[in-house]
């Protein structure tokens, strides 16, 4: 290896030094990246052995970073406790009937946000993004009534049909821009071929922006299985019960005198794994629905 | 298996009479000569408009009125003036402390977070390797869900949690006791904010990271020609390039801090001595427990959206002095 000979303007040991400097940077950056790992990695390793552990060794101090003997038959406990397999069929039906409902609406809306001018539609954008800023606080106590009146109460409809009127302007947001960077062009061929506009909303456009679909969908998917204020106040029947609050219920059941804290980690992780499983297959998509409000909007 | 056919039922019904409300709007227009562009394009905003209107707009006058009224669901609404804000003023105990916990939370998880998620963001935006690999994991806690995050730190943050056993040396040189963080009034705020900590800045970091790529190489450029160093390039670009993304994850934090609710529900907070969370104030009230002052809940409800209100203004009229977008010159 030959150095390369420093010009006689510029002695070679400033190079050395600039050198070292960004070596030395490089390691702090990586130091730091990697502390910054164990603060996101060490909670959820402790959850993980936490529900493994026996009810002997949750208390010891100082506590076993692993339990002694890996007590699988926790999570089957759990089962016992809660009717898990109920819990997750009410979840699955609320999450999925909620997402399919905010996916086709937003998306009609938003194709009608971005394609077509109407009197007032600048003005009414503006109030559905003001909307985007309104805490829910402020609504829940009427929709409640409104959902009381029509004698749905322990029923899933508050939980799922209001997302038919486009919930979510967020949404309605990200699928607008979307469908603004599509050329006018390939409807306008559309048009020429005989389209009307129903055809050309789900023959030619909703395919075009199928990744802004994805990122909603997986954004949606997240946001109702995580809801706990809304089953909280609507469902009252245990077995009508969503995964979080058959959660919910256990946690308030924890004993003072010795809390079953090796069962509430074991429900956190089942309630968690869903979510986990479908962020590393379609990572791409949270980051995009994450990410695509901030930086164009 | 009934409630899930019902709910299907009802759930189809409406779809069905939007899907109707969309075909009539259009046929309407297009009878009163409406071009047919314009026509089509408020059609399809119809499901947005109406769920405007009956999920929002008629809500907020609602609730607007219950709040001047004693109202308990069985009984018609009763005029009350506005004793029910006097009671939240001056005879509850548990507003101030509430007040105080919620404002206090934000202001301090708030700053925090975006320091550290941007500094974060900058290590990731310099070309480190695996950049996906980290952000993958820093995004994680964001990903898990808030209820399980919340019964996570609970635990941790146990009087014999990990924290303490992790934290015992700290203790011993400060000769104190291993505090139990969400029992103990003076402890309670710093573990929330260490709690939203951790759920949120991996996904704060994520939204930097994309506003940090976004800015022009050769803005950092011209400072290093003019002699600029490190810090030169960190206030001079940087900070004005990302402040736009700053400024909407801000926004949306107050938002956020403002109406928290979860951590309040699971861990057991007194409302009268460490307060609670005034989203937890507003449901106690008016569902928990066989409790319905609907009335009484609707009133502190608008005490948070006028807080909310005066907060996002004093954010946007700083905005002037701090955020920079291009193409905007004064």
């Amino acid at each position: 290896m030959r150095q390369p000979v420093a010009p006689a303007a510029q002695p070679a040991p400033a190079y050395g030094s600039v050198h070292e400097e960004q070596i030395l940077t490089q390691i702090v950056t990586y130091i730091l990246l990697v502390f910054g790992a164990l603060v996101v990695l060490v909670p959820l390793f402790w959850m993980l052995s936490t529900s493994l552990k026996s009810a002997d060794e949750l208390f010891l101090v100082p506590p076993p970073l692993l339990p002694a003997i890996p007590r699988w038959a926790n999570y089957i406990d759990v089962w016992v406790i809660q009717p898990f397999t109920g819990y997750f069929l009410n979840t699955i039906f609320i999450t999925l009937l909620a997402m399919a409902g905010e996916i086709i609406s937003c998306a009609i809306v938003a194709y009608g946000f971005a394609r077509f001018r109407f009197r007032g539609r600048d003005a009414l954008f503006g109030v559905l993004l003001a909307t985007m800023m309104l805490p829910n606080i402020i609504t829940l106590i009427p929709t409640f009534l409104i959902w009381r009146g029509l004698g749905r109460i322990d029923t899933y409809s508050p939980l799922t049909v209001g997302a038919l009127f486009a919930w979510g302007p967020a949404y309605i947001f990200l699928l607008r821009q979307f469908f603004m960077t599509i050329p006018r062009e390939i409807e306008e061929a559309a048009v020429m071929d005989g389209a009307n506009t129903p055809q050309i909303f789900v023959r030619v456009m909703l395919p075009l922006v199928k990744p802004a679909i994805l990122a909603i969908a997986v954004l949606s998917f997240t946001g109702n299985w995580n809801n706990f204020q809304g089953p909280l106040i609507y469902i009252n029947t245990p077995a009508k019960y969503p995964v979080i609050l058959g959660l919910y219920a256990f946690s308030e059941s924890l004993s003072k005198e010795a809390p079953k804290w090796n069962y509430m980690m074991a429900m956190t992780v089942i309630m968690s794994l869903p979510i986990v499983i479908l962020y590393f297959l379609a990572q791409r998509y949270f980051i995009e629905g994450l990410t695509v409000g901030s930086v164009k909007g | 298996m009934n409630a899930y056919l019902r709910t299907l039922i009802d759930f189809v019904a409406v779809a069905v009479v939007i899907a109707a409300i969309i075909v009539v709007t259009y046929r309407v227009q297009v009878l009163m000569r409406v071009k047919r562009e314009a026509a089509t394009g408020f059609a399809l905003i119809m499901p947005w408009l109406l769920g405007f209107l009956i999920w929002t707009a008629y809500p907020l006058l609602a609730s607007l009125y219950y709040s001047f009224t004693s109202y308990n669901v069985f009984q018609p609404p009763r005029w009350v003036g506005l004793a029910n804000y006097q009671r939240w003023f001056t005879v509850d105990p548990s507003f101030w402390p509430s007040l105080r916990l919620t404002l206090l939370y934000g202001a301090s998880s708030l700053p925090i977070g975006l320091a550290l998620s941007l500094g974060l963001a900058m290590l990731l935006a310099r070309n480190v390797r695996g950049v996906g690999i980290w952000r993958t994991l820093y995004y994680l806690p964001a990903i898990i869900p808030g209820v399980a995050t919340i019964l996570l730190w609970r635990w941790l943050l146990g009087t014999n949690g990990l924290l303490n056993t992790l934290a015992a040396p700290v203790y011993t040189v400060l000769k104190m006791q291993p505090p139990s963080w969400f029992t103990d009034p003076r402890f309670a705020l710093p573990g929330l904010v260490i709690m939203s900590l951790w759920g949120v800045f991996g996904a704060n970091t994520v939204i930097l990271l994309a506003g940090l790529k976004n800015i022009p190489q050769h803005l950092y450029e011209a400072v290093a020609l003019d002699g600029g160093g490190a810090w030169a390039k960190f206030w001079n670009v940087t900070i004005p390039m990302v402040s736009p993304t700053l400024f909407y994850t801000l926004v949306l934090g107050v938002i956020a801090a403002v109406k928290t609710f979860e951590p309040g529900i699971f861990i057991h907070l007194t409302s009268t001595t460490t307060g609670t969370f005034l989203q937890v104030l507003v449901w106690s009230n008016a569902f928990a427990g066989g409790n319905s002052r609907m009335g009484y809940a609707s009133a502190l409800g608008w005490i948070m959206l006028v807080i909310i209100l005066v907060l996002t203004v004093f954010v946007f009229r700083s905005s002037a002095l701090w955020v920079y977008y291009e193409g905007e010159r004064t």
